[in-house]
């Protein structure tokens, strides 16, 4: 059973349209990779998908239940988490404090009157943040600020906070973005650990092909908004359709 | 380290041992870092507070020919922009929202005190008509009421807009109470009824506690007032300690990435305005309480909501008690330099706000993070101790 489907889902932007009737289904437990040239239409499937973006058309099924157009905290609090492509986190907290609020949010819900109580009182906030950082491998560097840590290190400490929120279904969009190859390299063994350890279902936008075809089980292929391909790595790459988009009918 | 915790209570100790273990190069950052010392210091400071404005600086004064020395209901004023201010920064310093409406709480919790003094009578006894208690009660009631509508429309909005929207909403209530709500407020003639009773129905407000004349700023107006602050630094240091804390200052700095936490922004910036809210109707029913008179250029105009960024600002914003300091130069310069006469240029009267404007400009260029922010950093550097950042580099 799939654990996140699309049915003709439809952005428009003005007269631009920007996903178009892209209907797809990521099954439970799967790497699901999304490629395509610039502008196909990537990052803007997943912000429909994750309610930074409402869909124009069609409709957008998690575990279930039709979450098309909900709020991103709705949609995060029903299992859907995101990692951004810019190390997205709060700067000026601790790197333990920027977990913390993804866990207090997943144990706590999306809002409380709690403004009284003490926030040292909160054990399971706590073992959930230690739980992620040890991950992501900051655990030792929880007390530093989040802007001082090097960028790769933003970077996890970004899937950190996105982990701590407890998601059946993690979003990653291009993780390894302007990583070096060496924290590339770790990225992708993390992305493999997390599967592993936490029963992750992932859709990962990434750019870098080796990347892909390292950790996708299936790949969706976009391009100008629609899906020209979704199967295994293996039959992608031998796709002359993909091949077409991507080097104007060039052989790989 | 994540193995060997206990699940009750295992993070918190290890965390207390790490912080002890980590701090005997800087401890005094430390101390000054902790918040609960804070407000230790606070209510210690409180209680020569009144001593040093008002009879130290006037020896001072005497000695050098200028009058600089505080009168007797300053450092009540001082305490009760203080609570104003502190709630103001929940929201201006943490969560980052820059209110110019504030003077509407403020104001409307003064008048709500003020009216219900003279008008609950009829249905209550008179001490507790009359009862200071019940006056802040009310009024804090009356500002939490208003600011729920108020937020919730212009939080909708951000940045200058939100600034706008708030603005707009306080400017329409001044000009309510000025003009068609005159029946209720006395428009511009201001509204003087307020009654004032005795605290808890014994002590007079007015008088010194101890009666001794060099003691005169402590009355029980000042005690009642320095007990309010303190509860309302107490309030704003579980506030900040709570899971409220850090949502606030994560929405000052990342407002996407908290509502892709799973958390909804609009609910807990509506609660950080309300929250604030509250504190600056706490005040106003204070003020009423000191002034026994409320007009609408004093309580509700939008001048008091400049003068409570300002005061924040100067003071130093994200800090627990920094705003307090910023209204104790806010109020001292408008109140006491106001009334300082110099050579060549002569009284400096109403040229205070030319004053205060220098100050400012002075505080902000030197020391950024407000004069808290500044002292800090100032003894951090003298003692030789550098903070987390600057000890990397070292």
């Amino acid at each position: 059973m799939s654990l996140l489907s699309t049915t003709s889902l439809v952005k428009q932007f003005g007269g631009l349209t920007a996903v178009d009737e892209v209907s797809f289904e990521v099954d439970r437990g799967e790497t699901r990779a999304v490629i395509g040239p610039n502008g196909a239409g990537k990052s803007t499937l997943i912000n429909c998908i994750t309610g930074m973006l409402e869909p124009t058309r069609g409709t957008v099924e998690f575990d279930g239940e039709d979450i098309t157009g909900v709020e991103p905290h709705d949609a995060v609090q029903r299992g859907l988490s995101k990692s951004f492509q810019t190390a997205s986190i709060f700067p000026e907290m601790s790197v333990e404090e920027n977990v913390e609020i993804a866990a207090l949010a997943a144990e706590h819900g999306s809002f409380q009157l709690n403004f009284l109580r003490k926030r040292e009182s909160f054990d399971e906030v706590h073992r959930i943040s230690e739980r992620m950082l040890d991950a992501v491998e900051l655990l030792d560097q929880r007390d530093h600020e989040a802007a001082s840590l090097p960028y790769g290190d933003k970077r996890r400490l970004e899937i950190a906070i996105a982990l701590a929120s407890e998601p059946e279904m993690l979003f990653m969009d291009e993780p390894t973005a302007g990583m070096s190859p060496g924290e590339t390299h770790a990225t992708v063994e993390l992305i493999e650990e997390l599967q592993d350890d936490l029963e992750l279902t992932i859709l990962i936008v990434e750019h870098d092909m080796e990347v892909i075809f390292r950790i996708a089980d299936r790949i969706l292929v976009l391009n100008r908004g629609r899906v020209i391909a979704d199967a295994t790595p293996e039959e992608v790459q031998g796709d002359p359709e993909v091949q077409e988009a991507y080097l104007g009918g060039v052989e790989l | 380290m994540s193995d060997d915790t206990e699940p009750d209570g295992g993070p918190v100790v290890d965390e207390a041992t790490e912080r002890v273990d980590g701090s005997t190069d800087d401890l005094l950052e430390r101390i000054l870092a902790r918040d609960d010392l804070v407000v230790v210091g606070f209510v210690l400071s409180l209680f020569v507070f009144p001593y040093l404005l008002v009879n130290l600086l006037t020896q001072i004064g005497e000695a050098i020919g200028f009058s600089i020395g505080g009168y007797v209901g300053l450092p009540t004023l001082v305490l009760i922009f203080g609570i104003v201010v502190i709630g103001f920064n929940l929201l201006l310093g943490y969560t980052g929202l820059l209110s110019f409406g504030h003077a509407a709480f403020f104001g409307v919790s003064a008048y709500a005190a003020g009216i219900f003094t003279a008008e609950a009578t009829a249905f209550l006894p008179t001490a507790v008509a009359h009862s200071p208690l019940a006056m802040v009660g009310v009024g804090t009631f009356a500002a939490l009421v208003i600011a729920w509508p108020i937020g919730f429309v212009s939080i909708r909005r951000s940045g200058v807009y939100f600034a706008v929207l708030t603005l707009t909403f306080g400017q329409m209530l001044y000009y309510y109470a000025l003009g068609p709500g005159a029946w209720l407020t006395n428009g511009d003639n201001g509204f003087s009824d307020v009654n004032v009773g005795h605290l808890l129905g014994t002590f007079e407000l007015e008088e010194a506690i101890l009666g001794a004349d060099f003691l005169r700023a402590y009355t029980w107006q000042y005690v009642f007032v320095a007990v309010a602050a303190v509860f309302a630094l107490w309030m704003a240091n579980r506030i900040i300690n709570s899971p409220y804390g850090l949502i606030f200052k994560a929405l000052g700095q990342n407002e996407q990435r908290v509502s892709f936490v799973g958390l909804d922004v609009f609910r807990y910036k509506h609660m950080a305005f309300i929250i604030s809210a509250g504190f600056a109707g706490a005040g106003g029913a204070l003020f009423a309480i000191h002034e026994t008179y409320i007009h609408p250029t004093t309580s509700l105009y939008w001048i008091t909501s400049g003068d409570f960024v300002i005061m924040t600002i100067l003071g130093g914003t994200g800090s627990l008690v920094g705003p307090v300091l910023g209204a104790l130069i806010f109020e001292y310069v408008s109140n006491v330099i106001s009334g300082v006469s110099l050579p060549v240029i002569g009284a400096i009267g109403s040229l205070w706000r030319f004053v205060l404007g220098a100050v400012f400009v002075v505080i902000v260029w030197v020391f950024p993070k407000g004069v808290y922010g500044g002292v800090r950093d100032v003894v951090v550097a003298l003692t030789g101790r550098g903070d987390d950042d600057g000890g990397e580099e070292a």
